[in-house]
């Protein structure tokens, strides 16, 4: 629900992977992508505080060791207000840093990630927290803008622009709380000055416990593999007959159907057809 | 402050030659149990090529293979990030990722600072050291240069490919064992160009490359890496590169004319070092650099620091930097062997004798049976004519020689 009053403040989230890729922290860092996220941020409160007194605060979390904090001085130099590092390992799989950085991002009206990482690059995370925050999601963003509209809490409602297949886009209105994720196209980080260079050096950088060392490893890495397929024995009076009907030779094979659902039943459909398929649980 | 072009220290220094550290042992006693060096050189080749001969003076001791060693190959991003990790320890504010890109100056017109790249990037400071590379912007700003100090004949271009081999293939061609590693520096190869060659081993790679004299460069048709490319297809230089990988490519200028090509070092609120005072040392058998910058950073500091505490920093107050210099290697060297580069990058000693050492060579070890040998002064003789050296160069090089290395 929207109104046109503006909130006192808001707060905007940026969530950083911070990658070693090579094992050298002089490497280290974070994707493009993520600093276009920080970038964006500081769009959205620009224009968010312009013409008012208030003062849209940004929050950037990463979670990494005690190496990631420079990353961190390195957005608190460009103009963040606050840097929290969650002291766990790079690389936890997706769930698992989604769902300590929603512990750590408490009450923010709107959280940027970059689409991609350094390293893996899946872009899972924003839809794990998205899921974990109960907010909504617009993700493989390409433009954002904020058109003054609220909600009633006094969240920033946005205008966005996604990138889809075969050079389409679809245009977006998020309504708060949302994750968004963003090319690393959308916008170039700014270069910070140097007295806040110099003061970054100094800053304090919050650090949260992150999972325990027994949850952290809790999963086995390993090679997807779809379930196996219960076939039935095939059919035909000869051999060349069954085993056309194995091989489906010779026959029309439909691939695919078009649906027109509404979303949630499009969800059902899709996860109906993955159990039917055998990539999922029947 | 410690200010930092690229995002850390080292990260933008292109470098392919010989370490040598000792200037550490007054401040970082057993630093060869911490730095983060390649290999210790303890083979030093001096190689003499022709198009189809090579003669080569091959020098092994295990006494600079173990403490406290003597040179060493290494990777600048290792090496410098490493020297800068002391730096802050002991104080000083590294911020990268900034370049200074000109001087600030006070109402008098004395240098008080510098102006970098970043937003709000003034930096006013009393003393400013310059260790801002060959090409110094500072320096020449501060026009500390004299006439012709700049000149291009003054300088080299190193060009440098770093090739990737197994450590055990480098150590079975090489002849060297855990951290042994050796340096060739090569006298011809280059083409015709005027300059020199060399081969170092790294760890797991070799660096490969061309010192080319610019003006020489510039007057023939060749690129580098073609002049790269002949080198590494010499009989004498083949065997031990092939079947590696080339990883990387790169150039870097280099202030190759010594002592004559140094700017002043000195003056109000600052100082020069390193490839930014030409400190690099080309002398024929000597190639030195990163000691010298080193040092000159160190004796920077020390006599900056004096000064501040003096609470003089006009070039008066900051005297004690050339004093230290002179009472030191740095200046001591360069004024010993600043003939050296010349007479090194002359034609004479660039195309001439190679050839008539190699020929000589090649023909005292001929065994033409049943022809007698020939005599020694008889070859020697021959091949001088032949090489087109007239005796009085030869005197006159030979004196020349004497008074550069002597």
């Amino acid at each position: 629900m929207s109104t046109d009053v503006r909130a006192a403040t808001s707060t905007i989230g940026v969530c950083w992977k911070w990658v070693d890729v090579e094992g050298d922290p002089r490497r280290a860092g974070v994707s493009a992508a993520d600093q276009a996220a920080l970038e964006t941020a500081f769009s959205i409160a620009a224009s968010l505080d312009a013409g008012t007194d208030s003062s849209t605060e940004i929050t950037v979390v990463a979670l990494g060791p005690v190496a990631a904090e420079q990353a961190l001085r390195g957005a608190l130099a460009a103009g963040a207000h606050r840097a929290i590092r969650i002291d766990a390992s790079a690389h936890l799989p997706s769930d698992r840093v989604a769902a300590a950085l929603a512990d750590a991002l408490d009450r923010v009206d709107l959280v940027v990630c970059g689409d991609y990482s350094a390293d893996r690059g899946s872009g899972s995370v924003p839809a794990f927290l998205a899921a974990e925050l109960d907010a909504a999601q617009a993700l493989g963003l390409i433009q954002i803008s904020v058109d003054g509209r609220v909600t009633a809490e006094g969240a920033p409602v946005v205008r966005a622009l996604r990138r889809l297949d075969g050079g389409r886009r679809e245009q977006l209105t998020v309504t708060p709380p949302a994750v968004l994720s963003v090319e690393g196209s959308v916008a170039t980080l700014r270069r910070a000055s140097l007295p806040a260079e110099l003061l970054a050096k100094q800053a304090a950088i919050a650090v949260l416990p992150g999972p325990s060392a027994a949850e952290q490893h809790a999963d086995t890495i390993r090679p997807f593999r779809p379930r196996p397929r219960v076939v039935p024995a095939p059919v035909g009076a000869g051999a060349l007959d069954r085993i056309r009907a194995l091989t489906e030779a010779g026959a029309t094979v439909s691939h695919g159907e078009t649906v027109t659902l509404d979303p949630p039943e499009a969800a059902a459909r899709i996860l109906a057809a993955l159990r039917e398929w055998g990539y999922l649980e029947p | 402050m410690l200010l930092e072009r690229g995002p850390f220290a080292g990260s933008k220094n292109m470098y392919g030659g010989v370490v040598y550290p000792r200037i550490l042992d007054q401040f970082h006693p057993n630093w060869w149990e911490e730095v983060p060096i390649q290999r210790w050189i303890t083979r030093r080749s001096t190689m003499v090529l022709t198009a189809t001969q090579a003669m080569t003076v091959d020098f092994r001791t295990q006494a600079w293979g173990e403490p406290p060693y003597n040179g060493a190959t290494a990777y600048r991003p290792d090496f410098d990030h490493w020297l800068a990790g002391k730096a802050e320890a002991d104080g000083a504010v590294l911020v990268t990722s900034t370049t200074a890109l000109g001087l600030l100056r006070d109402e008098a017109g004395r240098i008080a600072g510098v102006r970098t790249d970043r937003p709000d990037g003034d930096i006013h400071a009393d003393v400013v050291i310059a260790c801002d590379g060959v090409n110094s912007f500072l320096a020449k700003e501060a026009d500390l240069f004299g006439p012709g100090q700049t000149e291009a004949g003054n300088y080299t271009v190193g060009v440098k490919e770093t090739i990737a081999l197994p450590k055990d293939v480098i150590d079975e061609r090489f002849g060297v064992r855990d951290r042994e590693g050796v340096d060739i520096e090569i006298l011809g190869g280059t083409g015709g160009v005027n300059g020199g060659g060399f081969l170092y081993t790294n760890l797991d790679t070799l660096a490969v490359g061309v010192v080319l004299k610019l003006p020489a460069l510039g007057a023939q048709p060749r690129r580098p890496e073609e002049i790269i490319a002949d080198l590494k297809a010499h009989a004498a230089i083949a065997p031990l590169v092939e079947g590696g990988t080339i990883v990387e490519y790169s150039a870097h200028l280099i202030p190759e004319a010594g002592r004559s090509m140094m700017p002043r070092l000195t003056t109000d609120g600052m100082l020069v070092a390193g490839d930014a005072a030409a400190m690099c040392l080309a002398a024929g058998i000597w190639l030195e650099g990163v000691n010298f910058a080193m040092a000159s950073g160190i004796y920077a500091g020390e006599a900056a620091a004096d000064a501040l505490r003096a609470g003089d920093t006009s070039a008066a107050g900051l005297a004690g930097y050339e004093r230290r210099l002179g009472d030191t290697f740095v200046l001591r060297d360069h004024e010993k062997l600043r003939r050296a580069p010349g007479l090194v990058l002359s034609d004479r000693v660039q195309h001439h004798y190679p050839q008539m050492i190699a020929n000589v060579v090649e023909r005292v070890f001929r065994v033409e049976n049943p022809r007698p040998k020939p005599g020694f002064r008889r070859i020697v003789r021959e091949e001088r004519k032949r090489a087109g050296i007239g005796l009085r160069d030869l005197a006159r090089d030979a004196w020349a020689g004497i008074r550069s290395f002597g």
